[in-house]
């Protein structure tokens, strides 16, 4: 059997794993594993499933209200290769996984190190020298079993992307310097894949999210950049970065779940005023 | 009248005293009636080479750009951490 009984029937069978809390009825992870072993299915396409039926699971019933059914469904069928597993990555990681990614692809060839205890969230003092895409994947299960994720401890350039670009909905460029988020920008164009763009220095960050291919970051940027782009010009903190990710993640989640599209802003938030402005910049 | 100027990251540190919240308050000296963004961010001594983004009143401008009375001025460097 690959396919769910009828509702009646099912609500039956999933009785002693239902939650009644705000707002309704939530299936608990329980059921939803008893299903994925009777019907041979996922659980993430279990899940898929029964948000189709209008049954949320309860992992997400505190979205119930934020997010429709169908959106949560599309975005459990998304996969999303996340550039860079440090700061923005790591935070980016651990919140796809919250809001219900069904897959991610990590990638950073860094081993975590004692001064990322700062910022990146999936460095803990135990993790210190361990590779960070591979943390970050033990890291995004703990949050989320359910969910396809890979950890490739592999340096992105020209020759490595297009293979990583070729099965992913989405990508999130976490990596650290200018001239390799514009590499990124155009072989996520040439791969036909939309890229959710942040980056942080000090208290401020600065993210843009455009879906139709203008390759916005060369428009920000039209020059070529070098010099005082890396290294102690770059330094932050955990409160820009999170909230950082914070906002690439939310840009993502307004193309998939309304199909808004951002181009042509650049959203600055500054934590030192603080204050979020947006401004804009020609496509 | 005055142009308000607010500065990024690391340009911060290249003017004694900056306050992120306020900004600075520049105003146009007597018998001048404009000014480019260029030469605003060399008056307060902010290299032109540092400068890789300039936005005029929350659009992008470039350096040639005219600023008039009353506008808000925001000059940010390269930011590429992650």
């Amino acid at each position: 059997m690959n396919k769910l009984p009828d509702t009646h029937i099912l609500l039956e069978k999933l009785a002693p794993f239902l939650h009644e809390g705000r707002g309704g009825t939530g299936v608990g992870r329980e059921g939803i594993r008893l299903l994925s072993e009777e019907t041979g299915m996922s659980e993430r396409v279990v899940m898929t499933e029964l948000l189709s039926r209008n049954l949320w699971p309860e992992r997400f019933s505190r979205c119930r209200g934020v997010f429709s059914a169908g959106a949560l469904a599309r975005l459990l069928s998304t996969r999303i290769l996340v550039a860079g597993c440090g700061g923005l990555g790591g935070h980016a990681a651990a919140l796809l996984a919250r809001m219900g990614a069904g897959g991610l692809v990590l990638c950073d060839p860094d081993s975590f190190e004692e001064s990322n205890l700062n910022r990146q969230l999936f460095c803990t003092e135990k993790a210190i020298g361990r590779p960070k895409a591979e943390v970050c994947r033990e890291g995004v299960l703990s949050i989320a079993s359910y969910m396809d994720v890979e950890a490739h401890v592999t340096a992105l350039d020209e020759n490595t992307l297009p293979g990583f670009l070729k099965n992913v909905d989405f990508v999130m460029d976490c990596l650290d310097s200018v001239a390799r988020k514009k590499m990124l920008e155009e072989q996520a164009k040439k791969a036909g894949v939309p890229c959710v763009q942040g980056s942080v220095a000090r208290n401020e960050g600065l993210t843009l999210f455009d879906s139709s291919f203008a390759l916005p970051f060369s428009k920000v940027y039209p020059e070529e950049v070098s010099g005082n782009t890396e290294g102690a010009a770059m330094n932050t903190h955990v409160l820009t970065v999170a909230g950082t990710a914070a906002l690439m993640v939310s840009l993502l989640m307004r193309k998939l779940c309304m199909g808004r599209n951002d181009g042509g802003k650049l959203f600055h938030l500054d934590l030192s005023v603080p204050e979020l402005e947006t401004l804009s910049f020609s496509l | 009248m005055s142009i308000l100027i607010k500065l990024s990251t690391t340009l911060r540190d290249m003017v004694p005293g900056y306050e992120p919240e306020t900004g600075l308050s520049v105003s146009l000296k007597d018998g001048e009636s404009s000014i480019t963004a260029g030469e605003l961010a060399s008056r307060i001594g902010i290299p032109l080479e540092e400068i890789k983004i300039v936005m005029i009143n929350s659009r992008q401008s470039e350096l040639a750009s005219v600023v008039a009375d009353g506008d808000r001025v925001a000059y940010f460097p390269a930011v590429g951490g992650g």
